[in-house]
């Protein structure tokens, strides 16, 4: 539990104002001039804390009480980077306790886990302690709480990057995905840890990638996650290279459906068209698009009818030859001046 | 179909609702604190958006904000720090002009130096009383290594926010000596996803905002269709329509949010493709998220208003073609009106500069 503020004066304790260890010190108020706009009213408990927080950055003090002081500060505002910069240029200079200061900052996340000051604050304290150890347990209780915080993925991909934390991180993932498959951070942890381990290139791990989407997507079909992980995967290979993948889709699109399924499916045409355009392909193309657009996307109808057009104009038979795009330089000058 | 929501457009209800954010918060706002400059700009690039600016004293209002611009001090040993700050909270008396005064912890905050220099834009104001040397020095010592930018220079996090700031800073100061270029696309491109949407930083989770914002600072450096190829650029429409449920949301699987109808909506625009876009659904929901006692906009139907929500859903709005409403432009994120005088500017300083040489 971390220590109550010093000065409640609900509580019978005096404001610092009041208290003679302070007495040296001149507050300095806020100065927000004649007509201050989006100015906030605060308490007097409040303006007390800061004005004399600001005497102390003035002078740069570098003193326990100013070490005290910020706690009080960050309790009233976590949000102050001003704060916590200062409450770090302290603990350096007081040489503080770092494993308290984990103890710390532990607490305040899990009261305020979507601060951006205080997950750059654990980051430099972990760093300070090189010490990574309790960050894999600490991020996965965060996401316990809420297990799509960009916060906590973004610190625990930094961890697990910096100090190798590999060996353990797709367990992790898997865990994640069995409560709940459409977690879309976790898809996302899942491709980041495979491509920094043993990569896609391995077709034995490709193959197992692409069984595990499938047996995902007829769990629940309506992920549009787990088509986007396969797509992903695939899709710099060629959609159309994987053996047998268009058979399964074509299998899956009679019980299990979903836009996303059809995109995938015309994807996998578009790329089929590109090194062998036929007219049979570029028509299960255009059928497709028109299923999106009519029956299975139609919040997306537009788009979809714009995409049979986009396909029709680069596949068919008034399509221009194949050439690199032209650059757009002229363009580019009318944008920067 | 019976209509029990109410899907009209309270105009009047925003404009006070941005005016009373204009004046005094309670202390529940007090996280706001260092961010006071950004609130204000969604306060007036609201009030423009609803062609409302005449309730305010832009006189005033262009004072204050001048009084956060940390100038450079006598010696201009403090060049690196330069730019505007969120807001007083350090403690330093009030002056809207220089020279600096010298403070252990006294530097500008990207987003500031971004709203800062868009607000006063809005206001009509020439920037003349802007330090753009400064302004520059302080911003290029924000930049990192791998392309992306600090938001202050004592350091903090790092992602695509900041690197949307720092465009839209030498956007409108018409000078890229402030950043390396290369470097933030280097930084761009690596932070697309496998699912072809743009996270905050490489190998993470791509996200509306993150796209909008590396979408938006490649248009305004005018390396867009440079930087990225046909194919590229329409995988990128692809993740980006997809995000519409009704309203959009910001990940795939996640709840919609009205602030992602210009996250995502305007990314579109600026891939020409918000054409295709289901307007009624996405307008239906935005109104849903309108609050029609206090005015201003949420991120859900029945939740607290706020100024963000408020000035996004606006853009959502305008992006739609809402009467009423100002175009905004989908790059910089200032009305088209705003936009004009910015050229008009900078045309101005091109010519001054010609005339001098």
């Amino acid at each position: 539990p971390r220590p109550p503020l010093l000065c409640r004066k609900l509580s019978g304790l005096y404001f610092i104002e009041d208290r003679k260890e302070w007495s040296d010190l001149e507050p300095v108020p806020q100065d927000d001039g004649p007509n201050p706009v989006v100015k906030i009213a605060y308490s007097e408990k409040f303006t007390d804390v800061f004005d004399y927080f600001r005497a102390l950055l003035k002078n740069d003090e570098k003193s326990e009480r100013a070490f005290t002081l910020t706690a009080e500060a960050i309790e009233l505002n976590a949000a102050n980077y001003t704060v916590w910069h200062y409450r770090r240029v302290l603990l350096q200079a007081l040489e503080k306790d770092l494993r308290q200061e984990m103890r710390y900052i532990t607490a305040i996340i899990e009261e305020q886990p979507k601060n951006y000051q205080v997950w750059h604050h654990r980051r430099m304290v972990v760093e300070w302690l090189s010490d990574p150890s309790e960050e894999l347990e600490f991020i996965a209780d965060i996401l316990s709480q809420d297990a799509k915080n960009y916060h906590a993925w973004q610190h625990r991909q930094w961890v697990i990057q910096e100090y190798k934390l590999w060996d353990s991180e797709l367990e992790f993932v898997e865990r994640l995905l069995e409560e709940d498959v459409r977690n879309n951070s976790a898809w996302n942890q899942r491709h980041f840890v495979i491509s920094h381990t043993t990569g896609y290139s391995d077709p034995a791990i490709l193959d197992r990638e692409v069984q595990y989407c499938l047996c995902q997507i007829r769990k629940a079909p309506h992920n549009e996650s787990v088509w986007n992980y396969l797509k992903g995967i695939l899709q710099d290979r060629g959609l159309s290279s994987h053996p047998g993948l268009l058979e399964r889709v074509l299998e899956l699109k009679e019980t299990q459906c979903s836009p996303y399924l059809l995109a995938f499916l015309v994807d996998s045409y578009e790329d089929a068209l590109e090194t062998n355009n036929t007219r049979a392909t570029l028509n299960q193309a255009q059928e497709v698009c028109a299923l999106l657009a009519q029956v299975k996307d139609t919040i997306r109808r537009e788009y979809w009818l714009f995409l049979g057009r986009s396909l029709e104009s680069k596949y068919g038979p008034t399509a221009a030859p194949q050439s690199d795009a032209a650059s757009s330089d002229a363009a580019d000058q009318q944008e920067l001046s | 179909e019976e209509e029990f929501e109410q899907i009209d457009f309270l105009k009047d209800r925003h404009v006070r609702f941005f005016q009373r954010s204009l004046q005094v918060l309670p202390e529940r706002y007090s996280s706001l604190e260092t961010t006071r400059l950004t609130i204000v700009f969604f306060a007036l690039s609201g009030l423009d958006v609803l062609d409302a600016l005449h309730v305010i004293d832009k006189d005033n209002m262009i004072e204050w904000i001048y009084s956060l611009q940390v100038l450079p001090t006598e010696d201009e040993s403090n060049m690196q720090r330069c730019g505007f700050r969120g807001s007083s909270h350090i403690g330093l008396p009030y002056s809207s002009k220089g020279p600096g005064m010298a403070h252990p912890y006294d530097s500008g905050h990207i987003a500031m130096t971004y709203t800062g220099l868009a607000s006063l834009l809005l206001l009509g104001d020439d920037l003349s009383r802007v330090n753009k040397r400064a302004c520059l020095t302080g911003l290029k010592a924000l930049q990192l290594e791998d392309g992306s930018f600090y938001a202050v220079p004592e350091g903090s996090e790092n992602d695509m926010r900041f690197i949307y700031c720092a465009a839209c800073i030498c956007y409108m100061l018409d000078d890229w000596s402030g950043m390396d270029i290369h470097k933030a696309i280097e930084y761009i491109r690596r932070s697309m996803s496998y699912d072809n949407g743009i996270g905050q930083g490489a190998g993470l989770e791509s996200h509306g905002g993150s796209t909008f914002c590396a979408v938006a600072s490649l248009r305004l450096m005018g390396r867009l269709e440079e930087t990225l190829s046909e194919r590229e650029l329409d995988r990128i429409r692809r993740w980006c329509i997809m995000r519409q449920q009704t309203g959009f949301h910001g990940r795939p699987n996640k709840p919609v949010d009205t602030c992602y109808s210009f996250w995502v909506g305007a990314t579109l625009e600026l891939l020409d493709v918000f054409q295709y876009t289901n307007y009624e659904k996405n307008r239906n929901y935005i109104l849903s998220t309108q609050d029609r006692l206090v005015g201003g906009f949420a991120k859900w139907p029945d939740s607290h208003p706020d100024p963000l929500h408020a000035y996004f859903g606006l853009c959502g709005l305008s992006l739609l073609g809402e009467p009423e409403l100002m175009k905004v432009h989908p790059a910089l994120n200032v009305t088209q009106r705003a936009f004009q005088h910015l050229q008009q500017l900078q045309q101005a300083w091109r010519d001054n500069v010609s005339s001098c040489t």
